[in-house]
């Protein structure tokens, strides 16, 4: 990709990301989307693979929609209201739309089938981009309009995303398929929590980011895009897989790993709103999603395949580790002691 | 605590750092050190609870518990010698600072007053096993056997962290001290049911309770001898743990509560033992003979009086002991014939003659021959037992029974009888083996003297 558009592309999706999670009117933050959603369409599209268009086109067709709709739901609200607060988000059907539509950006559940196919389409590093920075504005429109918008239906969304998004993530063998899926199965956890405690779906935000970047960018660096090249993958550099497997079980949220701490507070935020009964069953369901991280984790270190004894071993190349993955990595499965210091820094 | 604790962590540098001639010896010797350092909990205390900080704190059921997970470790370290001697050398480090991970989380599991601190140290014993068996194990099994360990603890243990928390938003503190004396009256009604429920779960899955055992015999026998170990002697005395702790917590609900446990804990006992019987494979018949002696512990722990407490607390530290030297000798068959199957290795005594001493004296602790620990503990619950409700003796007594002929089984296949005709040349056994096993049989002896010291009764 030439470098002066890719410059161009990153800039503007900063510049999307931040006109949108800081602005007040409804017709900035859709401008803020927009250019996010322009700004991502190069980085799909650049290797021209016939696949990466037709992700792009999912993409771009998904994302407009969603965008229109809630430049949709927003007009509707200034028309009933006479107001382009995005806090201020009154009209039911106004909120009944913004829900809908937030959740075809996020890919939450019954509007989720375009963000696997995505992810499967675009590059390693384009797929982290998708499920984590492109999730944020989505994520803080619905932060703003939390208070507004239906309890029910949020737990509903969530409770099926986090069951879908473990249950789908079953039979796959692609890894970025996977992470799709497990992105699907977090969202369900912030949007469960997102009316109760907004501050703790932007924790959830946070950490989920962290460790997910770590899985992704760990398996660029040894380029691994299936479960069957993961297996052999150890020989490049064997520390890195071991750590892998690590971050992929504090992802699952095992203690005593970081992944634990988000989903502790929000069971304990949702006892305390007395639905304990959701907590339990979401809690249950997030066992799916632990089923295929144990998978990837038995294949990045655990496992060795068969082979003859002339097998030729990939190459080891003796790359050295690039300091952001290690310092994610030290991130993503160390936190948990200081949980105290995080929740009181929220 | 922190002058054992910090200790054990700084043993992961020294696995990691020691040259690779001294590596072994450092870590054990260290870590015997450590061990016998921590004896010096025993001391008896005017105090319930010993050295009690916020956090954490010692009382009479924790401090046995506690002494025998540092007396574990170095043992686990001199067993693994043997099976790790062909890995390279990175391996063996990585293998022993496993070993030493898991050591801190189960010393802060046992001595924690606080209920979330231990919920994360209880589960965080998970990943360091989940490694041991699926890593360093030999058969494809391990993967399977891995997948049932994780999950059958995972189901299990989150509905116990949900009902933590929701002890935690009724009462206002999980301080262990604090809640017992406050006696969060929980009112009978399906809430406090499940939440009851879901509270002595995750313990009857870990101990384990016949009927959600099946994750046990699987992840014996593929895991290492040092994961067998752990498992047999420390993790499944967490879930013992874990029961006696809880139960002190629901007393109004528990009353009928502990019926289906206490059902399934007597017959389990039962099953178990005579599953032993007819067990080809050395390892799992060592397995089941462990559900079947923690049924006993469970069913002690379920009735919760004075004795039954001190003959659960007697029978798990003497399980602990006998059960893990089951599983070394098992285990030193196993390097010398590479076979667990009890026919492929029977009649060994010939061949080594010192060893089944050994087998004779473990054998004869399993199956609670006087003046063992063994004997008082079974003696103590089945007369507490018995006092609770007279017909409990039908079951007790032939689990007794039952388990006297398998151990008679297991002594029997394994030493006397022909040599199969494809054993004909073993390596002796070496000096760190008989080091090994009399390790273990010197607490298993010593403790008969003063059964004071691990009966849980305050002294």
């Amino acid at each position: 990709m030439n470098p002066h558009a890719k410059l161009i592309c990153t800039v503007s999706l900063i510049m999307g990301t931040s006109i949108t999670i800081s602005s007040n009117h409804w017709i900035l933050a859709w401008t803020g989307l927009e250019i996010n959603t322009l700004a991502i369409i190069p980085l799909i599209s650049k290797s021209h693979h016939p696949r990466a268009i037709e992700a792009t086109i999912k993409y771009f067709l998904t994302q407009s929609t969603a965008s229109a709709l809630i430049l949709f739901s927003s007009m509707t609200n200034a028309w009933s209201t006479g107001q382009w607060d995005i806090t201020q988000l009154n009209h039911p059907t106004s909120c009944l739309m913004l829900t809908m539509a937030i959740a075809i950006k996020l890919g939450l559940v019954p509007f989720h089938f375009w963000f696997p196919e995505v992810l499967q389409g675009s590059s390693l590093i384009t797929a982290l981009l998708l499920s984590t920075l492109m999730k944020l504005p989505p994520i803080t429109l619905l932060l703003l309009t939390s208070q507004s918008l239906n309890t029910t239906l949020l737990t509903l969304l969530a409770i099926s995303s986090t069951l879908i998004g473990g249950w789908m993530g079953l039979n796959q063998t692609q890894t970025r398929k996977i992470l799709a899926f497990s992105s699907i199965s977090h969202l369900g956890w912030m949007i469960m929590i997102i009316s109760y405690n907004p501050q703790l779906t932007i924790l959830t935000f946070i950490l989920y980011t962290i460790m997910t970047s770590t899985v992704f960018l760990s398996l660029a660096q040894i380029k691994v895009l299936k479960l069957s090249t993961l297996l052999i993958s150890w020989t490049k550099t064997p520390m890195l897989n071991a750590t892998v497997m690590l971050t992929l079980l504090s992802l699952a949220g095992l203690p005593p790993l970081t992944g634990f701490m988000p989903k502790w507070l929000i069971i304990q935020e949702l006892t305390k709103q007395e639905m304990t009964p959701m907590a339990t069953i979401i809690t249950m369901l997030s066992l799916l999603s632990l089923f295929f991280y144990l998978r990837l984790a038995y294949h990045s270190t655990i496992t060795l395949p068969p082979n003859s004894s002339n097998h030729m071993k990939l190459w080891r190349t003796n790359k050295t580790l690039n300091t952001p993955t290690a310092i994610l990595t030290a991130l993503s499965t160390t936190l948990l002691p200081l949980s105290p210091l995080i929740i009181t820094m929220l | 605590m922190l002058k054992i604790i910090l200790p054990t962590i700084m043993l992961l540098p020294t696995a990691l750092l020691s040259p690779a001639k001294s590596m072994w010896t450092n870590t054990t010797m260290y870590s015997l050190l450590i061990a016998s350092i921590s004896l010096h909990w025993l001391t008896p205390s005017y105090y319930p609870t010993k050295t009690l900080t916020l956090w954490t704190g010692m009382d009479q059921i924790s401090t046995p518990l506690l002494v025998l997970s540092c007396w574990f470790l170095p043992l686990m370290i001199m067993a693994s010698q043997g099976h790790l001697q062909h890995e390279p050398h990175k391996r063996k480090r990585m293998f022993i600072s496993t070993l030493i991970i898991i050591q801190p989380f189960i010393i802060l599991a046992f001595s924690a007053t606080e209920l979330m601190l231990f919920y994360i140290s209880f589960e965080a014993t998970l990943i360091p096993t989940l490694i041991l068996i699926t890593r360093w194990g030999n058969q494809p099994e391990r993967l399977s056997a891995g997948i049932y360990l994780l999950f059958y603890t995972l189901i299990s243990s989150l509905p116990l962290l949900v009902s933590i928390l929701y002890l935690h938003t009724n009462t206002g503190t999980l301080h262990l001290p604090i809640i017992k004396l406050t006696h969060p009256n929980l009112p009978a009604s399906w809430t406090s049911l499940l939440s009851s429920l879901a509270l002595l779960m995750a313990f009857m899955v870990k101990a384990p309770l016949y009927g959600l055992h099946l994750w046990l015999p699987k992840a014996h026998v593929e895991a290492p001898i040092a994961g067998s170990m752990l498992l047999a002697a420390l993790l499944l005395k967490l879930g013992g743990y874990g029961i006696m702790r809880v139960t002190l917590l629901m007393e109004p609900v528990s009353n009928f509560l502990h019926y289906p446990f206490l059902t399934l804990a007597l017959w389990g006992a039962l099953m178990t033992s005579s599953i032993c019987l007819r067990q080809t494979d050395l390892k799992s018949l060592i397995a089941y003979s462990s559900v079947s002696h923690m049924g006993l512990v469970i069913a002690a722990s379920m009735i919760q009086t004075q004795w039954s407490f001190s003959g659960a607390m007697i029978l798990m530290i003497s399980h602990g002991l006998t059960s893990s030297l089951l599983f070394c000798l098992a285990n030193t068959n196993y390097e010398r014939t590479h076979s667990r199957i009890l026919i492929l290795t029977r009649g060994l005594q010939p061949l080594l003659p010192l060893m089944s001493v050994w087998w004779l004296l473990a054998n004869l602790t399993n199956m609670a021959l006087p003046p063992t620990t063994n004997l008082m503990a079974e003696l103590t619950i089945m007369v507490a037992l018995f006092n609770w409700s007279s017909p409990t003796i039908i079951l007790t007594g032939t689990a007794t029974l039952l388990t006297a002929s398998y151990t008679l089984y297991m002594l029997l296949s394994t030493q006397r009888g022909t040599l199969p005709s494809h054993i004909t040349t073993t390596p002796n056994s070496n000096t760190r083996e008989h080091l090994l096993m009399t390790l273990h049989i010197i607490p298993m002896l010593t403790l008969i003297l003063k059964p004071e010291l691990i009966s849980g009764t305050p002294l």
